[in-house]
């Protein structure tokens, strides 16, 4: 492999990789705003020059300046070499880069540092990029000095909508063109421009146009500076009070890698956000998994309970589960099926698979249905851990929701354990599970079959427990635990094995990691931990691998 | 065993002074010469100032609490929150105090000014600001962190002796309420807003360009 010289590392980098590339892959940052591992090359922050020495026997290019003198007292002329960005230019072997060593690249750095903050109207007090801000970072790590410009900055406009995702502030914006370029390239859709020049330069709207779609949010993500923001954050929390957790996006089968940032404090979840992964989503998201950590509080099921001939009745979890036990223990063999879930990880549904097999119950499998995919990211498989489901079955067949109604409408069934609310059928077609005695459900959110249960335990939602889902590619991921569960909700898979132990079957598991080694040994393919392309605990920038 | 014996000199008084009554003489004297001069200068009003000149002759005492001595300018009294022109808080629920806080004992409820608010969409305001002052510790960490000159210690007031310790939570109205030792609600450093007469720069709203 080639390499090329970085002040005193040997960078190794492939052919037709630009410096910032190859050092970025190192795990070297050049400092920089407008180049993103995942778009285009824009050149125009000026933030990553580095000094480049000329090939053997050929004249540096040289630029002639006036430097200050102190002993003199005056400027006298000095020379300096010229400075290339390190995100435009090529790599190539034996080539000699000066970053951090070069006195000239500290210098420019600083004085780019200071033209970019020249007109910025430094009300980081009530902007929500703060804390995460590029221009703060690297005013502390570059600049360090007081602003020179006497005169007042100029004024932009502020709080200006772009569409129902994201607002705009002009004064804040450095005009790197990253958003602008996630809507050509992410998106594929020109919804973004410049207009004017110099420091009046600001992005607007397509004539017309709003920002919309399904990948806006990718813009106030890409954003280094507080210039976009979105609606749905803005204003709502400081991120220094927020923790990260890695998680995977429950929107679809995609199975994008994310960051959920919750706080610790209040125990909410504030923002979902990319997880970079080149094997899956690379670095981004769609609009609607930025949006899944809503949906994890709505309808919760937070306390178990049956249905009477009055109505629902509160229990304890215990309770639920010794009269579920009790109910399902008078089955008889074979009228008994079990539904696993598309939605839950694949440790609740090896638990129940698990359940099943014990039994002898047949595997039907509930999912999500109603949503549209694209080329881009969105997979049409609403549910996240369809694959999962079926890979912890273990070669054992599993019906479809429409199958189970069906078993049910043929007086085959007399009883349904299940997870999850969710079903693809609706209906009328939903109303002969009424034919059911018992349907004993194991669910986070309230939902159709939810409503449809004779005894409802609450499970813990995917932001409360660790876990694993599949994606629709095969590839295993695993989740982390980020908030502790709400009310007297309970991993899935813990509330199976308590229902098993009830009813006198052998599942043992008490804690996470036995489902997690015993999944890994009877179905191998489900283990997460097998998947390399998917480590829960990697770093926010991880190594690009694809160019 | 007998130890080592030190004589003591036998102090060499006068016959005067053994007899005692002119030295009590001679305090009292100094004793009525403090009396009258204090007498004379509470009737003529010529107290000296006991805060600017507390070493003078005369009245070196004040009457506490009916005077105070004035605390410092940079002693750090209890919290105020400082006001806009138009009386709202300067503060914009930012969360660098409470961040910066070691005793933990700010809490900020941030909300967004309402729909037609000039400020709405651009800013935030605190719902709830609340202070502990039981858990402060006066260290002014809040005031050197604030980014606004929202919140100040400069009330020259010290903690005072509640019999509830409900009442040492300050809410937001009590911390809006406070003044400082100049009698002002305001910041000593003005603020100029976007839109207002005072501001100084120029926007596409406002001329210029």
């Amino acid at each position: 492999m080639p390499t090329f010289k970085l002040d005193d590392r040997e960078i190794p980098f492939e052919k037709g990789e630009t410096i910032i590339q190859a050092a970025h892959r190192q795990g070297i940052e050049i400092p920089h705003y407008c180049w993103h591992p995942g778009l285009s090359i824009a050149a125009n922050c000026r933030m990553c020059l580095v000094e480049v020495e000329p090939p053997p026997g050929q004249r540096a290019m040289m630029l002639d300046i006036l430097t200050w003198d102190a002993a003199k007292n005056d400027y006298v002329v000095d020379r300096k070499p010229k400075l290339q960005p390190a995100c435009q230019l090529a790599a190539s072997d034996g080539m000699v880069v000066r970053s951090e060593s070069s006195h000239f690249v500290k210098n420019t750095r600083a004085h780019v540092q200071e033209f970019l903050l020249a007109n910025h109207p430094v009300d980081c007090p009530i902007c929500d990029q703060a804390g995460e801000c590029k221009l703060q970072d690297y005013y502390l790590s570059q600049q360090h000095t007081p602003k020179r410009m006497l005169d007042e900055p100029v004024h932009k406009p502020k709080a200006v909508p772009f569409g129902d995702t994201i607002v705009y502030d002009a004064e804040r914006c450095i005009t790197c063109t990253r958003c602008i370029r996630v809507c050509d390239e992410l998106a594929g859709d020109h919804m973004l421009d410049l207009r004017e020049r110099g420091n009046r330069n600001e992005v607007v709207l397509a004539p017309g146009r709003k920002l919309e779609g399904d990948y806006t949010l990718m813009t106030e993500h890409v954003c280094p500076v507080g210039a976009l923001t979105s609606r749905h954050f803005r204003f709502k929390a400081r991120v220094w009070t927020l923790k990260e957790t890695p998680s995977i996006c429950t929107g679809c089968a995609t199975g994008c890698n994310m960051w959920v940032d919750v706080d610790p404090r209040e125990e909410r979840a504030y923002r979902n956000r990319p997880r970079d992964n080149a094997a899956v989503n690379k670095y981004w998201m769609c609009d609607d998994g930025m949006m899944t950590y809503l949906r994890e509080t709505e309808r919760r099921v937070l306390e178990a309970s049956a249905r009477g001939d009055a109505g629902r009745t509160k229990l304890t979890v215990d309770q639920a589960i010794e009269r579920a036990a009790a109910a399902l223990k008078g089955v008889p063999k074979g009228w008994l099926a079990v539904l696993l879930s598309a939605q839950a990880s694949s440790e609740d549904n090896f638990v129940m698979v698990e359940f099943a097999r014990q039994l002898g119950a047949p595997l039907y499998l509930s999912a999500k249905a109603g949503w549209k995919g694209d080329k881009i990211l969105r997979s049409e498989d609403q549910n996240p851990n369809r694959a999962g489901a079926v890979a912890v079955a273990n070669n054992a067949k599993v019906g479809t929701m429409k199958d189970l109604l069906h078993a049910v409408s043929a007086g085959q069934v007399q009883a349904v354990v299940g997870l999850g609310t969710d079903s693809d059928a609706e209906g009328d077609a939903l109303a002969t599970l009424g034919r059911v005695s018992d349907v004993v459900l194991l669910a986070s959110h309230d939902g159709p079959l939810a409503a449809r249960s004779t005894v409802l335990l609450p499970a813990a939602s995917w932001l409360e427990a660790p876990g694993s889902f599949m994606n629709v590619r095969g590839i295993a991921q695993p989740f982390a635990k980020a908030l502790p569960p709400k009310g007297d909700a309970v991993p899935a898979w813990d509330l199976v094995a308590r229902l098993g132990r009830a009813m006198e079957l052998d599942l043992k598991y008490r804690k996470f990691k036995e489902v997690r080694a015993a999944m890994a040994v009877i179905t191998p393919a489900a283990n997460p931990e097998k998947s390399s392309t998917a480590d829960a605990t990697a770093p926010a920038v991880q190594p690009q691998t694809t160019a | 065993m007998p130890g080592k014996t030190k004589v003591l000199k036998k102090p060499n008084r006068s016959l005067a002074e053994q007899a005692y009554l002119l030295e009590i003489a001679k305090g009292l004297g100094t004793t009525l010469k403090h009396f009258w001069q204090g007498t004379s200068q509470m009737v003529s009003g010529n107290t000296p100032d006991a805060v600017k000149d507390p070493w003078a002759d005369g009245i070196a005492t004040i009457s506490y609490p009916d005077e105070k001595r004035p605390y410092a300018e940079r002693w750090r009294g209890v919290h105020r929150l400082t006001h806009r022109d138009d009386g709202s808080p300067r503060c914009v629920a930012c969360l660098c105090c409470s961040t910066a806080c070691p005793a933990q004992c700010i809490y900020i409820k941030p909300a967004e000014y309402a729909e037609g608010d000039a400020r709405h969409g651009y800013e935030r305001y605190p719902e709830l600001f609340v202070i502990d002052e039981l858990r402060c510790i006066f260290c002014g960490f809040c005031v050197e962190a604030c980014p606004c000159d929202a919140i100040r210690m400069d009330t020259g007031t010290h903690m005072t002796a509640y019999d509830v310790k409900s009442d040492f939570i300050y809410d937001k109205a009590k911390l809006m309420s406070m003044v400082s030792q100049h009698g002002t609600q305001k910041s000593e450093n003005p603020r100029h807003e976007p839109g207002d007469p005072t501001h100084p720069g120029v926007d596409r709203l406002h001329g210029g360009h």
